[in-house]
């Protein structure tokens, strides 16, 4: 079964962020909220003027900037709103966030919101936080590894950013890969496999 | 059906299908935008598509950079015009239903090649003029309603699928309906027992419909009185086959006249050309936006004619492949092969057709 191909080989990404991570941790070891900043490219933010600017005096008010982010807000509920978070492999839950907050900077789109699991998350073991575009419309780019923090980090933590080289990932996944395509081949778990993640490893784990 | 005449449908059909892979636009995971969310390919290409992409991201960043420089005063008209035409180029290369929709449209018909060509540009401009057309309607001419450019692209764009579908489904009817009549008469060389993989399932598929046609189809299609079977595997591409009094590889002067009349090419070129290219309706909005109109219709135009090139050499290997397996088979252009060919052909343009509209309608 040379012929694996997952749709990640052939959708492509209309937009670009630049984002940071924020992990905030508190004083009992468990994750209290995700901090995102999503800072979007100039072409795409144009279009989202365009298309929000319903006054159409060519900039994005209150109530317009209010409404890009309800409807990104609903949008990315379908998405896990671009979170997968892990603890030694398995899922974590993530409450919806209240509200994404959208505002316009130098012609740039900035979509900011926080996020909570849903039930505590101690930190213990293997915790990774991947930001990602299951799709792959959208690409989140952590520019550098600081772009992806964590406040108040537990001293036996270590934290290092994962960036798979496509490639690699599906060689070494290619079994996993193979059975996940045939129980689903429309499926995008596989997807995660591609996205930039947070690791912490923690001590107290498995 | 003969084991070469087979290995070369199923060869051609897998070209097809590997080239055509249909882009179905569904909601974007943002909310904001249309997503061209292609259908899960097997592949032996898939790496020529990753290049593609990682072409199509350079360029897009590229050409986000150009016009930044010419909003911030730095000049920069040719490397943006340079740079657009480029992002055409690839653009095209990737996946997306104007090539599949005029190559299946050109395996249909024979259409001379240079006239093939002539409608994968008039197609692409009207790409670009539709996205024009479009930005100037919604924003200057509209402006103070409350109609998005999103609505009016989407409307556009469903539009252009059930065009399409129209379309393939009136070639479908024309092709299989007269092959029907002529298949009836001699030994039924198309047997869907002896015909392999996707080409049967065409069959199956739409025969039964076919069928019911052939009655009126019978009266109008005299042309197949000169249906003379006909292989001479010795014969070279161009040599006049005595026989059958027709070249195994036609000269595209002979054929333009055949089955080819400007008002099914209009409806092809409609159909394709109505929908608005969104890489073009995103650098308009980001050229309105800085007052940059003349750089954004110019940079448009010069994707438009980076995408033209691209469809045209798409459609121009499809035809050949088409042609090459005729002369190989020695089928002439009476034969089974041809027959089944033009049928696949009419199908994928039906089948690409009803496929994205059916993914648009339920996004």
């Amino acid at each position: 079964m040379a012929a694996l191909s997952p749709r990640a080989a052939l959708a492509h990404p209309h937009v670009f962020a630049e984002a940071t991570l924020e992990v905030e941790v508190g004083p009992d070891h468990t994750v209290h909220s995700l901090g995102h900043v999503w800072r979007f490219d100039d072409l795409f933010s144009a279009t989202v003027l365009m298309e929000f600017d319903k006054n159409k005096d060519r900039k994005l008010d209150d109530a317009e900037l209010a409404e890009v982010g309800r409807t990104v807000h609903d949008s990315l509920a379908d998405f896990g709103y671009f979170q997968m978070v892990t603890a030694n492999g398995k899922d974590v839950a993530m409450k919806a966030p209240a509200e994404l907050i959208a505002t316009y900077d130098k012609q740039q789109l900035i979509i900011m919101f926080e996020s909570a699991p849903e039930k505590p998350l101690k930190l213990a073991g293997k915790i990774d936080f991947g930001i990602y575009d299951p799709t792959f419309y959208t690409a989140i780019d952590f520019t550098s590894d600081d772009m992806m923090k964590v406040n108040g980090m537990p001293a036996d933590c270590r934290r290092k950013v994962i960036r798979p080289d496509p490639d690699e990932a599906i060689a070494q996944n290619q079994k996993t890969l193979t059975d996940a395509f045939f129980n689903d081949p429309t499926g995008t778990d596989y997807t995660k496999l591609f996205a930039t993640r947070l690791e912490l490893d923690c001590g107290g784990g498995k | 059906m003969r084991v070469r005449e087979a290995a070369a449908a199923v060869a051609l059909a897998a070209l097809a299908m590997a080239g055509l892979v249909a882009a179905a636009h569904a909601q974007s995971s943002l909310g904001i935008g249309t997503n061209e969310a292609t259908l899960p390919s097997t592949g032996l290409f898939a790496h020529v598509l990753n290049w593609v992409n990682v072409e199509q991201q350079r360029f897009y960043r590229a050409l986000a950079g150009a016009l930044k420089s010419m909003r911030d005063g730095g000049g920069g008209l040719w490397l943006l015009i340079g740079l657009s035409f480029a992002y055409g180029v690839f653009h095209a290369a990737g996946p997306g239903h104007g090539k599949a929709v005029i190559s299946s449209y050109m395996i249909a018909n024979e259409v001379a090649l240079r006239r093939g060509i002539v409608l994968s540009f008039v197609s692409a401009l009207l790409q670009g003029v539709s996205a024009i057309v479009l930005m100037g309607l919604v924003y200057v001419v509209l402006a103070g309603t409350s109609l998005t450019m999103t609505d009016a692209s989407r409307f556009l764009e469903i539009g252009s699928y059930a065009l399409v579908t129209g379309f393939g489904a009136w070639l479908l009817w024309r092709k299989a309906g007269r092959r029907l009549v002529a298949l009836m008469r001699p030994a039924p060389m198309l047997a869907p027992a002896g015909m392999p993989g996707v080409t049967a399932a065409l069959f199956e598929a739409h025969g039964g419909d076919a069928r019911t046609d052939a009655g009126d189809a019978k009266a109008s299609a005299p042309r197949r009185v000169l249906n003379v079977q006909c292989t001479h595997p010795d014969i070279g591409p161009g040599e006049i086959c005595a026989e059958c009094g027709h070249s195994h590889a036609p000269d595209p002067s002979m054929l333009s006249g055949r089955d080819f009349d400007w008002r099914t090419a209009w409806t092809a070129i409609v159909a394709v050309g109505i929908r608005p290219c969104t890489g073009a309706l995103i650098v308009l909005s980001f050229a309105l936006l800085n007052g940059l109109i003349f750089g954004g219709v110019v940079s448009v135009l010069a994707m438009s004619i980076g995408t033209a090139i691209t469809v045209s050499v798409l459609a121009t290997l499809a035809v050949t492949a088409k042609n090459w397996a005729l002369a190989l088979t020695g089928s002439g252009s009476g034969g089974a092969l041809h027959a089944a060919i033009e049928i696949a052909g009419a199908a994928l343009v039906f089948l690409l057709g009803a496929l994205m509209l059916a993914a648009s309608l339920s996004a």
